[in-house]
């Protein structure tokens, strides 16, 4: 079946042309005069050391391992939500609660894993 | 100090009428007659005028996506909106709020903060990427705006429906943590960085459970168009709010989280990270990084939440659906900006163990639940 998504595109596109004159009348008339100070990057009145680095939080790491798996079970089940009515339940609802209940120990066992921060 | 800022702006205007009146007589107008007007005429009026026709016609897409569920209306509400939330906080907090703009208690506040906005120095920071620095902003606001296509105040007044909007929703949502790491990373500045990985982890582990709350619903109405949400709920005669009370709390609370907003402003977090991942940006691009794109958001994603658990539209008739869908929305929105006055922040791993532990807990039981109705449903 072929979805016509015109009315998303256009909606997209006037937004953006509708936020351009807002960016282009501060670049018109806005004053310019940047002094190194004013341009430096804000460091809370510390002279700015380096580039920005920061350190990517290992502790939430299992989060996002969650997440990667979970995002794509969570869209095949909205393509099994959509169809249960056609199919026959007998067929398709054992093998997604079964599904789910496979996936909710695991589940568990990351979170606990995620808890314990000596293991990070 | 004014009067050489209004004789800057002179200036520069005079300087920038030059630089275009030069090359618009140099090449603009012997091209023009050398061409024998071949461009102008056939096309551009034309097209002007049938765009005046399709702005007074309310059922023409046009009208749709430039005015009424479109941006001007969304603009203008949220204008409204931040005033609102104002007010809000500053009467719960024993304060006045805007008081001066306009005649009445500061009502026109936010569009005085706009005209600020505009005539402010817009500073890009040294080191900082310069094309996605300044391109965030925009970018913020078209993935903002192209959620109002999907929410249908009613079924007149409807930009776009189809067999997946709810999907696309979601799909469109999923950009911002994007948008908001881009500008976190081209800012160059450790605060923004630190709020940006924030608002990755906090956005990426709260659709989870958003997504997974709706599905108890899908399963119900058996399509994700939003239209058809509403439909079924006018044919129950009850709004999901009371057959899925698990999965409205749950979206309520995803909600607020994917919105930044405050018991969740973890992000953005003043009182630590300066102001998280938008320090770095001044001027007009601070206006629509905080007071653009958010606010479009807050309207779009209560609208979503009346359209799937308040029933959107329907209500008794004097009052015409639209309204009625804006009135549940309104309401929704101001629950939202309450909650601002009267909670403090969570800490990001109280945050994650939420999100991971008992709102998808909270879904997936949601889920169970609505899986046995619909099998008690079939097997009677």
């Amino acid at each position: 079946m072929a979805l016509d998504f015109t009315p998303v595109l256009l909606m997209a596109g006037f937004v953006f042309v509708a936020v351009l004159p807002l960016i282009l009348i501060p670049a018109i008339f806005a004053p310019r005069r940047p002094t190194p100070i004013k341009l430096a990057p804000f460091e809370c009145g510390q002279p700015p050391s380096g580039t920005a680095r920061v350190h990517l939080l290992m502790q939430y790491y299992p989060y996002l391992l969650l997440y990667v798996v979970l995002d794509v079970i969570s869209i095949f089940l909205f393509a099994w939500a959509v169809s249960f009515s056609l199919l026959p339940a007998q067929a398709s609802l054992p093998l997604v609660a079964g599904f789910i209940l496979v996936l909710l120990p695991p589940l568990g066992y990351t979170l606990l894993m995620a808890r314990r921060r000596e293991l990070w | 100090m004014a009067v050489t800022d209004i004789w800057q702006m002179i200036k520069r205007l005079a300087e920038l009428s030059f630089w275009l009146l030069v090359p618009i007589t140099l090449f603009g107008i012997p091209a023009y007659y050398a061409l024998e007007r071949p461009i102008i005429q056939p096309y551009v009026l034309p097209f002007l005028t049938r765009l005046m026709s399709e702005l007074m016609d309310p059922a023409s897409l046009t009208f749709k996506v430039i005015l009424y569920p479109g941006f001007t209306f969304v603009v203008i509400y949220a204008a409204f909106l931040v005033l609102i939330e104002r007010k809000l906080a500053a009467k719960v907090q024993l304060r006045v709020g805007p008081q001066y703009a306009g005649r009445y208690e500061g009502v026109l506040q936010s569009f005085a903060d706009m005209f600020k906005a505009l005539s402010k120095e817009v500073i890009v920071p040294a080191g900082a990427d310069r094309l996605i620095f300044l391109s965030a902003p925009i970018i913020s606001m078209v993935v903002a705006g192209t959620l109002l296509a999907v929410v249908p105040p009613s079924p007149q007044s409807l930009i776009f429906d189809s067999p997946v909007s709810l999907l696309l929703f979601f799909s469109v949502i999923s950009f911002s943590p994007l948008v908001i790491l881009l500008a976190a990373w081209s800012s160059n500045n450790k605060f923004t960085l630190v709020g940006g990985l924030r608002a990755l982890h906090q956005l990426v582990s709260y659709e989870i459970p958003m997504v997974v709350s709706t599905l108890g619903l899908a399963l119900l109405v058996g399509s994700l168009s939003l239209v058809d949400v509403v439909r079924v709920q006018e044919r129950l005669g009850l709004p999901f709010l009371l057959l899925q009370p698990l999965a409205a709390l749950t979206f309520y609370i995803t909600m607020v989280a994917e919105l930044e907003r405050i018991p969740f402003d973890i992000p953005e977090a003043d009182s630590e990270i300066v102001a998280g991942w938008v320090t770095e940006y001044s001027g007009v691009n601070h206006l629509l990084l905080y007071g653009g794109a958010p606010v479009i958001k807050l309207y779009a994603f209560s609208g979503l939440f009346t359209t799937l658990f308040l029933g959107g539209w329907l209500g008794p008739p004097p009052i015409p659906p639209d309204l009625w869908f804006h009135l549940k929305t309104f309401l929704v929105i101001l629950s939202v900006q309450a909650l601002r006055a009267i909670y403090p922040r969570y800490r990001i791993d109280q945050l994650l163990r939420i999100g991971w532990g008992t709102l998808l807990m909270l879904a997936l039981i949601n889920l169970a639940l609505t899986i046995l109705l619909m099998g008690a449903i079939q097997v009677v």
